[in-house]
């Protein structure tokens, strides 16, 4: 099994190699909404009236990802995208600081559209992606742990995203892009998001959620 | 389309596509519920153990009136605190915090109150010796998630091969849920558990577990609780609803939380009018809550091991001092179920602890009478406003808990650790999680 893995991956790599022409690293804000997550942490803030400092809701995060198109003649390219998001949610107590951390990974395929002929360097993506969530809870800054395990959820669905930018040269190969996107997680399987915010399954949510999110960013391109 | 006039464009499509309207949602999201909610009307809740008494809380905090009535002269349900047996305090109700990933979990971290984790060694009381394993694996069989059948435990360890030597320890597993081998159902447990998510550690308070909702959530509501006052009647016929205790005495509210034992709203004790619908009453009869005692055993050497399992007239002997600062010698008795309700038949407390004297010199050759000093019997089952232990899924019980916990006519809600259908029924974090859960669904109702 390892070697099939082993041996998937480096096709891919070579095949990145071998038909890669861009690359691209960007860096954004990101703000993300999620029904389940703000129903989570409603019923926490709700249930927890000795806390007087409340739990923000877990919105506001940044994203890093690195993208490779693959070349192409035409207006329509293809590539793939591998994306790290990170929001946070902290608030601070006498004796109890409660912090939330919700990772997201996604991998992602790419259609990338830019006529140059019509509008030179401004380019439209639309980016399918697996996408994978932890969420973690530090208390009084340490993991909180129970049964000698840290507190975590995890998750799994799928991400459909837009995403639209403009290059501008810098020098040689080198473009900066300015870009924004919006993006649609239909659906995120996370049963124990309750279990870790709320510490409770069933009361406060469904077991998993859809999540929409936007971003504003900046990215480096080599061309 | 030329650069500049993308680049304005871009900005202005940047701040006011994404930033603005991101910006004005995080406005229109609510860090809480029921912020902007206020309920004008009076809330009576009836009972005053952890559920009651965080449901006022809540409620208190969002400036609601409201006012908590009790039958005992005590508050805390099925917590207490004996002082002066010991030479550390002891608790006379709940005394182990059952997982911490849980919202008591979060006021001990807060209140900075020191437990540590009960991992005291199981001995076994075995064809009449202490063994230190059994030849078979029984809990093995209770620890099973899948294909397990809706019998009895009793039934389910005869099922799976375990004879009458092992009669004594089920009825200690049994005893751990508060119940009798013979009642308690294999599947019900499993199935009412699948959503426990608290974690499997069990803790112990160095001081009490009564004296953390005491300091932290009965604290809060103290000026709003009444004491002494047992509710005969509830009359929610009309859109103000009467309450009329035993002296007569009326109080009017608009909404009202139940939060009793299952087994004072079992024994008919309250008189509701309406009468409950049949489907109600049903479910609560299908609930199960056996006998359940303490006794609490001073000796002035320490004989005993720290956990024996198995015995005839108490299944689970603990050692109490275990996790408390002191030194003095104390042995719990643990007894639930028939072995309960065959000690409280003995009638009083001196023949409940010679009973128990009796089979403990049987394990340890004497010993026990012999270093004996003092005991305190908390009988649960004789206390007229609890009746018992604590609730159990019973063999046929189904959807029981779910229909015995929904509301009535917007009007009457009912709480405490019975009514949890989320896993954690049994427990005092349980029992505080229903009490939050019938303000929310109050105000749920309100709203509407």
């Amino acid at each position: 099994m390892k070697a099939k893995i082993f041996n998937f991956l480096l096709t891919c790599l070579f095949a990145i190699n071998s038909s890669g022409q861009e690359w691209r690293a960007d860096v954004s804000y990101k703000y993300i909404y999620s029904n389940q997550l703000d129903k989570i942490i409603q019923t926490y803030n709700f249930s927890r009236p000795l806390l007087t400092e409340r739990q923000p809701l877990l919105m506001n995060g940044l994203n890093a990802s690195v993208s490779r198109i693959f070349k192409n003649e035409k207006h329509w390219k293809y590539g793939i995208n591998l994306s790290y998001s990170f929001i946070r949610s902290a608030a601070e107590n006498q004796n109890f600081n409660n912090t939330l951390q919700l990772h997201f990974v996604d991998l992602g395929y790419i259609f990338h559209y830019e006529n140059a002929e019509k509008c030179k360097g401004l380019y439209t993506e639309l980016i399918f992606s697996a996408t994978a969530s932890g969420l973690f809870r530090n208390v009084n800054d340490e993991p909180f742990e129970y049964d000698d395990e840290k507190s975590k959820s995890f998750g799994i669905g799928g991400e459909i995203q837009s995403k639209s930018g403009y290059h501008l040269k810098l020098k040689n190969k080198f473009y900066f892009s300015p870009f924004i996107s919006i993006a649609c997680t239909p659906y995120l399987y996370a049963p124990n998001n309750e279990a870790v915010i709320n510490q409770t399954k069933g009361i406060a949510s469904e077991n998993w959620t859809s999540i929409l999110s936007t971003q504003v960013g900046l990215a480096i391109q080599r061309r | 389309m030329d650069r500049r006039h993308f680049i304005k464009q871009s900005s202005v499509v940047s701040f006011g596509g994404l930033l603005l309207p991101s910006t004005l949602l995080s406005s229109c999201r609510k860090e809480t519920l029921f912020e902007d909610a206020k309920f004008g009307g009076k809330v009576l809740i009836i009972g005053a153990g952890a559920a009651g008494l965080y449901a006022g809380f809540i409620l208190k905090s969002m400036g609601t009136d409201v006012e908590i009535l009790e039958a005992s002269a005590n508050y805390g349900g099925r917590l207490g605190k004996l002082n002066g047996f010991a030479d550390f305090p002891i608790d006379t109700g709940a005394q182990w915090l059952h997982g911490k990933n849980n919202i008591l979990g979060d006021l001990i971290a807060q209140a900075q109150t020191k437990i540590s984790i009960d991992n005291s060694d199981e001995l076994f009381w075995f064809n009449n010796q202490i063994v230190s394993s059994l030849p078979k694996d029984i809990n093995e069989i209770f620890n099973r998630e899948e294909n397990v059948p809706d019998v009895s435990f009793k039934d389910y360890a005869i099922q799976e091969g375990f004879g009458s030597e092992y009669a004594n320890i089920v009825e200690g597993i049994a005893g751990d849920s508060g119940a009798a081998a013979a009642r308690i159902s294999a599947f019900g447990k499993v199935q009412e558990e699948e959503n426990w998510v608290s974690g499997d550690d069990d803790f112990k308070f160095q001081g009490t577990f009564f004296d953390l909702i005491d300091q932290q959530i009965a604290s809060q509501v103290k000026n709003n609780l009444k004491l002494n006052t047992i509710v005969a009647k509830i009359d929610y016929s009309q859109s103000s609803i009467e309450v009329t205790d035993t002296n007569n005495n009326v109080y009017s509210a608009d909404k009202i939380i139940v939060t009793v034992p299952i087994t004072i709203l079992k024994s008919n004790s309250i008189q509701f009018v309406p009468a409950l619908t049949s489907e109600k009453t049903t479910a609560f009869s299908k609930i199960g809550m056996d006998a359940g005692m303490k006794v609490f055993l001073k000796f002035s050497n320490k004989f005993f091991d720290q956990n024996i399992i198995g015995g005839e007239i108490c299944a689970a002997y603990a050692d109490e001092s275990e996790g408390k600062s002191g030194n003095d010698n104390v042995l719990l008795a643990f007894i639930m179920g028939q072995q309960a309700e065959f000690l409280t038949g003995l009638g009083n407390d001196l023949a409940i602890t010679n009973a128990l004297l009796q089979e403990l010199d049987l394990m340890y050759n004497g010993q026990a009478t012999a270093s004996f000093l003092a005991s305190h019997v908390q009988n649960w089952t004789t206390n007229p406003f609890v009746q018992g232990a604590y609730s159990y899924s019973t063999v046929g019980m189904g959807d029981a808990r779910n229909i015995a916990a929904q509301t009535l006519d917007k009007k009457l809600y009912f709480a405490g650790e019975a009514m949890n259908t989320n896993g954690h029924h049994q427990t005092v974090h349980g029992a505080v999680e229903t009490g939050y859960n019938a303000v929310f669904n109050l105000l749920n109702d309100i709203k509407k």
